[in-house]
């Protein structure tokens, strides 16, 4: 003990701990990041001539700009969802005995063990016309004729929402947890019911586990390329699929780069309206 | 293995090394690699041709690498200098792509024992075709119970939201479109009358498929009846036994041609033309003309047979006369326009 440095503050970290973590990012994120950068600066496919004209066009096309608007209103669909059904369950969690914990968890987690692509299908089989649910709706008599789910922005949704349910579940799980129970029947003492409870102690001291679930499953809904396609079939139209078709089957790599840097942007745009939101809420829940 | 930090850090510097100096990266006798499709392709391949071409050339290594024509294109243009792949398949669309970008090797027709042999429509100096897709109706015989004839069927007011077709991403919805286009008056220059004709679909369309393969996937969930389809990705619905039919409409069925090309700058440049006069030769097209893979030869050496020439054609001449080929150059220059058209217009 005695023999440590006293002039080192406890507070300070070796850098070179994380230097080998840095090198990786710089190799394979930072460069590649910047190449695709250079390639999005020139105006014809061949990569000869420097200028804005592949922004300029995305930009200036309501096309584009309208896909662009409808994956980013996906993603806010798709995380409404993740929250609205997350949360309860979440909340679930923190109030049973550890056998059913284990069971919730256990629920939680299983579909991040299997494969997106089998989620996927088995969302095809489910949404089909001959499908579950239209399979159950005719037999009760509810429906003549089977109801259009495949292939629509609804089942596009809900198919998200559920590929990405852990995302949410986890961190509120986590935030839920750090909250003393004892607040809880201390706000009751004080004559709040529970609905009060709920929004004034619950609710805004899990704000931090909202945000991170929020960004997450906003981040991995806008760019689920496979459940958009296959739900959404190929005449809704996406930014991974709208970048996809760029790239490979038109060989536009420029304007692809283009895209790729303006999804980028805009996904970066409404990630920092969160992190502000979860700085406000920090505030909020310290008060 | 171990991992510790100082071979990870060799690993890095050899992964960066290698992206700085191509030359370094392979040894020469790195073994053939062959882009094939994925599939039905790859299985077919992996059965009959690299069996066929490791007997006649002593066991030589050879490596699948199975992925769509435009992803082998990006490939080998990331790395034209030394490229990771020595045989590329292409649909006739793509292989255009391949060869304006100068990524093909001129094929050594003078050398090629089985070049002559092939139709004329197969005898592509750039790269020969070894194979045929065809294209034509297919439909499930359980609900629609009598065959369709023509691609005008798919409008019949019977098959309202029971139609599928895919976007034009793929080969198959773009020729698909040219030829819905011919019919009502256009052509490979002007496809109008074809999307006309696909605005008026749109009662009958259940599904717009993000690909060819999605299409297999909705036949099995009975959530489409009836689609413009490819005869060999049919033939392996069928042999799973769902119940799926195929007919060449009376217009002609499409035919694209599969070309198969050496890359440039390959380092086996010799075992490539091997690989690919295997692929031409009358003994591997003759296997794979049989079931299960029934795909349709273009060495006029091999005589048609089985279910190939109870659907398609019995022979050669007949072959020339039901196919129809498109002209690909002239569809390649407008493709990217229709692709942002249907993007637009294709809403259901």
């Amino acid at each position: 003990m005695g023999a440590a440095p006293a002039s080192r503050d406890v507070t300070s970290y070796g850098m070179g701990l994380a230097a080998p973590l840095a090198l990786f990012f710089l190799v394979f994120f930072v460069a590649p990041l910047l190449q695709l950068l250079w390639l999005s600066l020139h105006n014809d496919t061949a990569g000869l001539h420097w200028g804005l004209g592949q922004y300029l066009h995305f930009l200036s096309d309501p096309f584009s700009l309208s896909v662009l608007g409808s994956t980013l209103l996906l993603g806010a669909e798709v995380t409404a969802v993740c929250l609205v059904l997350g949360f309860p369950i979440a909340w679930l969690y923190q109030r049973v005995g550890p056998r059913l914990q284990t069971i919730i968890i256990l629920i939680v987690l299983l579909p991040l063990l299997t494969s997106v692509v089998v989620r996927t299908f088995a969302w095809i089989v489910i949404l089909g016309r001959q499908g579950i649910i239209n399979a159950t709706l005719q037999s009760l008599g509810i429906i003549d004729t089977p109801l259009k789910l495949l292939y629509t922005q609804f089942g596009v949704v809900i198919a998200l929402a559920q590929v990405q349910m852990p995302l949410m579940t986890l961190p509120l799980i986590t935030a839920l947890g750090r909250i003393d129970p004892n607040l809880d029947d201390a706000s009751c003492s004080l004559g709040a019911g529970s609905w009060r409870t709920f929004f004034r102690v619950v609710l805004p001291l899990s704000l931090p586990g909202v945000i991170a679930g929020c960004t997450l499953t906003y981040a991995a809904a806008i760019t689920a390329f496979i459940t958009q396609s296959l739900i959404g079939g190929g005449q809704m139209l996406f930014m991974p699929m709208y970048l996809y078709q760029q790239a490979s089957t038109l060989q536009n790599w420029p304007f692809a780069s283009a895209i790729s840097i303006i999804f980028l942007l805009a996904v970066l745009a409404v990630v920092s309206v969160f992190t502000t939101l979860g700085r406000l809420s920090r505030g909020y829940g310290g008060a | 293995m171990i991992l510790n930090r100082r071979s990870l850090m060799t690993t890095a510097l050899t992964l960066g090394a290698m992206k700085a100096f191509p030359g370094l990266s392979y040894a020469q006798a790195r073994p053939l690699v062959f882009a094939t499709f994925t599939g039905s392709w790859e299985e077919a391949h992996k059965a009959v041709l690299v069996p066929a071409f490791r007997k006649a050339n002593a066991d030589a290594a050879i490596v699948l690498d199975p992925m769509l024509s435009v992803d082998q294109i990006a490939k080998v243009n990331a790395a034209k200098a030394n490229p990771p792949i020595d045989v590329m398949l292409h649909d006739p669309g793509p292989a255009l792509v391949a060869i304006g970008q100068d990524l093909a090797e001129p094929y050594p027709v003078e050398k090629s024992a089985y070049y002559k042999d092939l139709i004329a429509e197969a005898q592509e100096p750039m790269g020969p075709a070894p194979f045929f897709q065809v294209v034509g109706l297919t439909y499930n015989p359980e609900a629609i119970k009598t065959p369709p004839t023509s691609w005008a069927d798919l409008w019949k007011p019977e098959f309202k939201g029971r139609v599928g077709i895919t976007n034009l991403n793929s080969t198959l919805g773009t020729g698909w479109l040219v030829e819905i286009a011919k019919m009502r008056g256009g052509s490979e220059a002007n496809v109008d009358p074809g999307f006309k004709a696909l605005e008026e679909l749109k009662p009958n369309l259940a599904a717009v498929a993000a690909n060819p393969g999605a299409l297999a996937t909705l036949f099995q969930q009975g959530q489409i009846d009836i689609s413009p389809g490819n005869f060999n990705a049919i033939q392996i619905l069928k042999a799973r036994g769902v119940p799926v039919e195929f007919v060449a409409p009376k217009e002609g069925a499409i035919a694209f041609k599969t070309t198969i090309h050496i890359v440039k700058n390959s380092p086996n440049r010799e075992l490539a033309f091997r690989l690919i006069e295997a692929s031409l030769s009358p003994e591997v097209q003759t296997t794979l003309m049989n079931p299960p893979y029934l795909i349709v030869p273009t060495n006029s050496k091999v005589a048609m047979g089985g279910e190939i020439a109870r659907v398609l054609a019995k022979d050669t001449a007949e072959l020339k006369q039901k196919f129809v080929f498109q002209d690909w150059k002239k569809i390649n220059e407008q493709r990217s326009a229709w692709i942002e058209r249907f993007n637009r217009e294709i809403k259901i």
